[in-house]
């Protein structure tokens, strides 16, 4: 082979790729046109099979260009309509193209390529106007056939059909008599008599035994595909843009040499800025030069389709949405593989036979539906299917069997959770593998992937009514958000999507906080038990603290977190206590350093609370930073070993810190998911005393915006605090925005809505962000802030106005509680327009009643406020047995029951079994209100029959949910 | 003249340096830089000769101790130490020695072969040995030196389990 020119033979693998992507989803459109042909269609296959003969002819590739050929003459008939394309022509013309595809993956090696099969196959069509009798041997193997020095296409292709179709073993036979040994028939070794089994070579290849040989040149052909898939195309537009970018990019550089030569340090904050801007705008042109469109994956997808439901001989059609979003080129690359198996799945799992689904009165015809969409910076990626769905009871069984739960956690769960277990490593339900989707690779291989890729899985299932898989994956894997930490007084980095929340532990704190279970330490948070890991011991480095006063890192020597010295050992009484730690024993009469650390704040701990998908736990580290986004670069190949780190970074003083694997991290500590519940679940049931008596109160974040008034809002409303200064904020159109994760983030202040002292005049401020309606909002505040947990005895009179829903008395302050829906509500009233179409929507009709039970009048009248705001009736009830009268003598008026857990006389949990267990109220959907929703409540709720679980004074989501109720107790 | 030339081609250009006190030289044009970049990053769990990794210019290089790579202990920080940056397939990876030396000019006629043992460092990390006038420069093997070690990484795990 002469290959001239690399660059000519680089385009024309790169075009002819492009060609054979067309053709094979325009092939399919002819299929399905059958005798109705599109002639513009079959032109356009046509062209590209003519075009890649010409090309091929160019380069001296003679066996992809015989190869075009045949199809071309195939093509051609069809254009013609002197041939109807039919299931079994378009298919060995599917087949030719896969061929085709891999023979120009590996251009180098394709002119010796045995293609026989596949010219013979497309002559005979051509020729006799009909395709082979047997398609289906051949969809089988698709397979190279060994180099043979046999005589060339043209012998065989006269070779009649009936020759060919004979069976191996009557072919082979003249190759067993030339050859003593029988055995050599089935070597696909080149023999040296090549005259009487000319017709039989490829025959015998394709017999069942030398399968599994086939199947490596395929892997090859797929490897191959990565090293040819280097280049990418970008329009000459973004181009422009990005030389442009380059240009001022210099132009500032060229300022900035200036300025610091003549050291004006005005001009240089000047420069900065500009830099700023052009770096910012820079990256994220150069990022929408990765960005690809999803369709690239989604476009194979139809073929997948085809070939597997005839396999099953199902029917179904597929439709895609959505083939526009893009997305960066690597999560296109990486998420091809999960696409697949959950698409496969749905075929073969998901999707019954045409004769079952027209027994169950369904449309024969399955309908797999492929959708990808933008949801909240993210890209969801939608796979649904009408099938019969998953049944959450049947995967709980196999959970339990194979001892991946106990049935104690099974009947806790929620059916959603139940849907989910199917993502549990070592789970597989198909009852026979097939060797279509049951390959041994388990929708936790699919999980695995998604969180390597920073994205999530979720799924909904109803039975016999089909499920919906839907993935989300980030916009892009080359920049993320991470909180920065300091452990061993090096920096490392931790991805925001794995962060759940900072968890500080003041010294005095420690020991009622933190426990020590068998030789696992876990924190009490929130009622939960989360285990402990500590970084320094995962990483095996020497421990150290963090001393905020002297700014030092210190080495620590306590063994246990939990280690604090009022157990007094008796080797310490009437002396300075010493450290119980092993050291101890080694140097007993070490004293204790100068000064004592037991209540200083260097003895605080500092943990970050991650999660990996199945688990959550709690990083100790020395010290919480910043959060930042960080470019991730890959470790050296001495470095691949260590499993602990995603990856490195570089740091604004040049420095390296390493990002950290929170779910390997997890694993090298010995933390595995099921230990993990199992630990929290005994420790739960020991504390379960301490955790009551914890409930019912509520977590509020004390913060101040003038130095005499101090307020709170419900901890579980906020998002972020954040420190600024005062000239971080930018006026602009007549509103307060601050730069905030690349975005403006819209500011305001309690004065601008509720009759306040006005917000403080000083340069350090906090701005507290919500999440509201969809969109990140601040709330200017000023120090200091707190987080608070107190009983709801909260005063909603006294000081009620807009925007402050009441007040309480927190540590001797008169504390204003701010309603931040309002003030965003006054402000911003559009943002909750999509709200106000569905309480139009709830209002047409008689407008529905709503019970709600709650024994605080404060949140009884909140609530009640909400409730009659969007035009519902509401009745009330101030404990369980109240609320069952009600429901007595208003019975048919009532849609909904809105109630609070901890009440007198009959608490929410009885309530809601009681509403279950009578026949005329069962039907009702019941939503819970908590202050603290601990997991293995809401567990207790679902088993008794409560909907939905909503968290107190969040009106967004509770709003969002009764109409969401509402509207499904009108539709029935 | 035909000598001459036949000279220039064939001469080889060692970039040479202290590795403990063995006197060690390698191919210059294998050499990208060296620097004295020193700040490095420590990389907890890494193989023990790995030092850290090291900010060049945005890129990531690994730092391998030469010293505790080729058995002789690690390498003293005190004596004016550099980092020679070298070309791996896929990366760059910097190689920490004590003290860099002059660049020799060798002729391969008179490279001989690596004896078993040189200095105490195995004869398998040498191509070859140079002998000047005065001095024995140990050709390094850089392929073999940056061949990744299963048996260093068993032994720094075993080690962590020790804790």
């Amino acid at each position: 082979m002469s290959i001239e020119d690399d660059e000519i033979l680089q385009g024309f693998i790169e075009e002819s790729l492009e060609h054979l992507a067309d053709i094979e989803n325009d092939l399919l459109a002819i299929e399905e046109g059958g005798a109705d042909i599109d002639v513009d269609l079959v032109n356009k296959v046509f062209r590209a099979a003519h075009s890649i003969k010409g090309g091929a002819g160019f380069m001296g590739l003679t066996v992809i260009q015989n190869l075009a050929h045949a199809a071309e003459n195939v093509l051609g008939l069809i254009r013609s309509e002197k041939l109807v394309p039919d299931p079994d022509i378009v298919n060995v013309l599917l087949l030719a193209s896969d061929e085709l595809q891999q023979l120009i993956e590996d251009v180098e090696n394709s002119n010796d390529v045995d293609i026989t099969e596949h010219v013979e196959a497309l002559n005979t069509i051509y020729e006799g106007g009909n395709a082979p009798q047997k398609p289906s041997d051949q969809q089988e193997e698709k397979k190279e056939a060994p180099a043979e020095p046999e005589p060339p296409a043209m012998e065989a292709e006269s070779t009649p059909i009936a020759e060919e179709q004979e069976p191996p073993k009557a072919v082979a036979e003249p190759a067993a008599e030339s050859t003593p040994e029988p055995v050599v028939e089935q070597t696909p070794e080149p023999t040296p008599e090549p005259a009487p089994t000319t017709t039989a070579a490829p025959a015998a290849v394709s017999s069942p035994d030398v399968k599994p040989a086939a199947k490596k040149p395929a892997k090859k052909a797929k490897s191959s595909t990565h090293k040819t898939d280097t280049s990418i195309r970008v329009t000459v537009s973004l181009l422009d843009q990005l030389m442009n970018l380059a240009g001022e990019l210099v132009l500032s550089r060229n300022q900035l040499l200036q300025t610091i030569t003549s050291g004006d340090v005005r001009n240089a904050e000047a420069v900065g800025q500009r830099i700023d801007l052009v770096t910012s705008e820079l990256q994220e042109a150069i990022m929408l030069t990765r960005m690809q469109p999803i369709g690239n994956v989604f476009n194979k997808f139809p073929r997948v389709v085809r070939d597997l439901s005839k396999k099953l001989s199902k029917q179904m059609d597929l439709t895609i949405v959505g083939k526009d979003v893009e997305l960066d080129k690597t999560i296109i690359e990486s998420i091809n593989d999960p696409l697949t198996h959950l698409v496969r799945n749905s075929v073969d799992h998901g999707v019954e036979s045409p004769d079952e689904r027209a027994r169950k009165g369904k449309n024969p015809k399955g309908l797999i539906v492929l959708k990808a969409y933008h949801a909240a910076g993210q890209v969801v990626i939608e796979i649904s299917d009408d099938g019969k769905g998953l049944d959450g009871n049947i995967l709980a069984e196999t959970a339990i069997n194979k001892g991946l739960i106990t049935p104690e956690q099974a009947k806790a769960m929620s059916d959603k959770e139940r849907i989910n277990l199917i993502l549990l490593p070592g789970f597989s339900t198909a009852k026979k593998v097939t060797d279509v989707s049951g390959r041994g690779v388990g929708m936790d291989v699919v999980k695995t992937n998604l969180d390597q890729l920073g994205g999530s899985i979720e799924i909904e299932s109803e039975i016999g009514k089909g499920s919906t898989i839907s993935i989300k994956l980030p916009l892009t894997l080359a920049i993320i958000p991470c909180q920065i930490v300091m452990t061993g007084g090096e920096r490392y980095a931790i991805p925001q999507v794995n962060l759940e929340e900072l968890l500080r532990i003041p010294a005095a704190k420690v020991k009622e906080r933190v426990e020590r279970v068998g030789n696992a330490e876990v924190v009490r948070l929130r009622g939960n038990l989360l285990p402990l890991i500590r970084l320094s011991d995962v990483l095996d480095i020497p421990r150290t603290y963090y001393d905020p006063t002297s700014d030092e890192v210190n080495p620590d020597r306590r063994r246990v977190v939990a280690d604090r010295r009022s157990k007094s050992s008796p080797l310490s009484a009437g002396q300075a206590p010493e450290e119980r730690s092993k050291e101890q024993a080694e140097t007993p009469t070490c004293k204790r350093e100068d000064k004592d650390r037991r209540q200083s704040p260097a003895s605080a701990l500092n943990i970050v609370v991650v999660s990996t998908g199945s688990m959550k736990y709690g990083l100790i580290v020395d010290r919480l930073q910043d959060s930042e986004e960080i470019v991730i670069k890959p470790l050296g190949r001495h470095l691949q070993q260590c499993k602990g780190y995603a990856g490195a970074t570089i740091m604004g003083d040049g420095r390296i810190a390493l990002i950290l694997d929170v779910s390997n991290l997890s694993r090298m500590a010995g933390l595995t998911s099921l230990d993990g519940t199992e630990r929290a679940n005994e420790l739960a049931e020991a504390a379960k005393d301490a955790i009551i008596k914890a409930k019912d109160k509520q977590a509020l974040l004390t913060f101040s915006s003038s130095p005499n008034e101090q307020f709170a809002v419900p901890l579980n409303q906020v998002e972020r605090v954040e420190k600024i200064k005062h000239s971080d904020i930018e006026e602009v159109g007549g509103r307060r925005v601050m730069q905030y994760r690349g975005g403006s983030l819209p500011l305001l202040a309690i004065d601008e809505v509720a009759m306040v002292q006005p917000l403080a005049d000083q340069d350090d401020l906090l701005v507290i962000v919500f999440n509201l309606a969809g969109k990140d909002i601040g709330l200017l505040a000023i120090g200091p802030i707190d987080a608070i947990e107190i009983a709801a005895d909260i005063d909603d009179v006294t000081l009620k106005q807009t925007g402050i829903m009441g007040s309480a008395i927190i540590n001797g302050h008169t504390t204003m509680l701010v309603d931040i829906f309002e003030i965003v509500q006054t402000i911003n009233p559009e943002w909750f327009a999509d709200h106000a179409i569905s309480e139009t929507v709830a209002e047409e009709g008689e407008a529905p009643t709503i019970l709600i039970v709650e024994d605080s009048n404060f949140f009884r009248n909140q609530v009640r406020g909400y409730m009659e705001e969007a035009g519902f009736n509401v009745l009330e009830g101030e404990d369980g047995v109240e609320a069952l009268q009600v429901l007595e003598d208003h019975l048919d008026e009532i849609t909904m029951v809105v109630t609070d857990i901890e009440m007198p006389n009959m608490n929410g949990f009885e309530m809601t079994e009681k509403i279950r267990r009578d026949s005329r109220f069962a039907h009702l959907p019941v939503i819970a209100l908590t202050t603290l929703a601990g997991d293995e409540d809401v567990a207790k709720g679902k088993a008794v029959g409560i909907d939905e679980y909503h968290i107190k004074l969040d009106k967004e989501r509770l709003m969002e949910c009764v109409h969401r109720y509402v509207k499904e107790a009108e539709t029935v | 003249m035909e000598t001459q030339t036949n000279q220039d081609k064939n001469i080889l250009e060692l970039a040479t340096f202290y590795i403990g006190d063995a006197l060690c030289g390698m191919d210059i044009l294998k050499v990208q830089e060296i620097n004295k970049l020193m700040e490095m990053t420590k990389v907890p769990q890494a193989p023990d000769y790995v030092d850290g990794i090291l900010n060049l210019r945005g890129q990531i290089v690994t730092i391998v101790d030469l010293g505790k790579k080729l058995g002789l202990g690690e390498t003293d920080l005190g004596d004016d130490p550099r980092n020679i940056i070298v070309n791996a397939p896929g990366e760059h990876i910097g190689l920490l020695v004590r003290r860099i030396s002059d660049v020799v000019m060798a002729d391969p006629d008179r490279i001989e072969s690596a004896p078993a043992n040189m200095s105490g460092i195995q004869g398998t990390f040498f191509t070859g040995v140079y002998k000047t006038e005065n001095k024995l420069i140990g050709i390094l093997n850089v392929e073999e030196v940056l061949k990744i070690e299963k048996e260093s990484h068993r032994h720094g795990r075993a080690g962590n389990f020790d804790n």
